[in-house]
């Protein structure tokens, strides 16, 4: 997760170590039996998102984006792409919707479980993931 | 139905049930643009689902255990320096308290000349002998008087306080009794004087100009004596007399 939202391994271990770090300080708030998975990805998440503050970035605001003129996906490219093709336009993809394609497709999370760690709607989070993936699918379309 | 997008991505996520699931189901049967969307959506989905981790680079775990031990270490110097630092504190409030100087003057008198010998660093009667040495250890006392009334002078050393400072001891004794004075390294809240009774002496704190003096005795009397004739030395000075024990006359 660290690695694909931050996009390289630097950025990623420093996530992880901070989320560490934070996990073990806030240990008493942690209730047990809860999943703690869950409990790990927010911390990140919450780092991530106020990094991306500090540096005059709020992945909130990206949510605005306009999803760009409607183009018909080409069927038969997006299902002859590649993993590797597919990880290029995840890197590529506005970090709010990557998050939650990460969260879901990556790492097996329910939508509720993502709404907690994202702290939005579960309506919010199936909405993330369907324009997510149709990024996906357009930016899969125009690789030939 | 007609075509719901976002529909098609929840069946692809296995989050439709019931009806719900039945009727879009029967919608892609015949839909062919919903059928392309959630073929399209599984094949992402089954590329992303178990993408394989970057490896970490060597030593991140390590990395993170030394942090976590770094905090436990904080945690733990926390612990211990936080008594320490609420000592220091109540050691700075108490340094510049009138009676707990008086007190701490008090035990060094009694310390000092309840031991025999007397545990003088400098052994004179000469004030020039007892100034010289002071002077050799950094502390200015250029006009110690040879005696105020019967107590002459019998020598010095330097007294710790609790707060690591150090007060120049000077002695004087007679046949009737010991006086000490004191030279407090530091301020003290107080006007100009401050009285006390402490374990059967008397202690004297004064401020004459920059300086603050302490004077402790056996006997009321002679501490008094003792401060009067400080005060009376100064005053004959004239203002801007500091600091006092600079500017102490020899007793006529």
């Amino acid at each position: 997760m660290a690695y694909r939202l931050t996009g390289n391994a630097h950025d990623a271990e420093d996530l992880v170590q901070e989320t560490m770090l934070r996990a073990y300080r806030a240990f008493d708030r942690y209730r047990p039996g809860t999943n703690a998975r869950a409990w790990l990805f927010t911390i990140l998440h919450r780092l991530r998102t106020d990094a991306l503050r500090r540096r005059g970035r709020s992945p909130e605001t990206v949510e605005l984006l306009n999803d760009g003129p409607p183009v018909a996906p080409v069927h038969e490219a997006i299902l002859t792409s590649g993993r590797e093709e597919i990880v290029r336009a995840l890197e590529n993809l506005p970090e709010v919707f990557r998050s939650a394609v990460v969260l879901r497709d990556v790492e097996e999370f329910t939508h509720a479980e993502i709404a907690d760690i994202l702290g939005v709607p579960v309506g919010t989070v199936m909405s993330r993931i369907h324009r997510g993936r149709a990024h996906l699918r357009r930016a899969l379309s125009g690789r030939v | 139905m007609g075509c719901e997008p976002q529909r098609v991505t929840a069946l692809v996520d296995d989050a439709l049930e019931g009806e719900e699931r039945a009727a879009l189901e029967a919608h892609l049967a015949g839909c062919e643009e919903c059928g392309a969307q959630l073929e399209e959506e599984q094949h992402i989905r089954a590329s992303l689902r178990g993408l394989p981790s970057p490896e970490p680079t060597f030593g991140l775990e390590q990395r993170v255990r030394r942090r976590l031990r770094g905090r436990g270490r904080l945690s733990a110097a926390a612990r211990l320096l936080l008594p320490l630092a609420a000592v220091l504190m109540v050691a700075l409030w108490a340094r510049g308290y009138s009676p707990f100087v008086a007190w701490e003057l008090a035990r060094d008198h009694t310390h000092c000349f309840g031991m025999d010998p007397l545990p003088a660093r400098v052994l004179a009667s000469e004030p020039e002998i007892v100034t010289a040495w002071f002077d050799e250890q950094g502390t200015n006392l250029p006009l110690i008087p040879p005696s105020v009334g019967r107590l002459a002078l019998v020598g010095g050393r330097f007294c710790w306080l609790p707060d690591a400072s150090r007060a120049a001891h000077v002695y004087y004794a007679s046949d009737h009794g010991q006086v000490s004075v004191f030279l407090v390294p530091h301020d003290v809240r107080m006007s100009d004087e401050h009285a006390a009774h402490v374990g059967g002496r008397t202690v004297a704190l004064v401020r004459l100009g920059s300086s603050i003096l302490g004077v402790v005795g056996d006997d009321e009397n002679q501490v008094g004596a003792f401060v009067s004739r400080l005060r009376t030395s100064v005053a004959a000075l004239g203002p801007g007399a500091t600091p006092i024990l600079t500017t102490l006359r020899p007793a006529s």
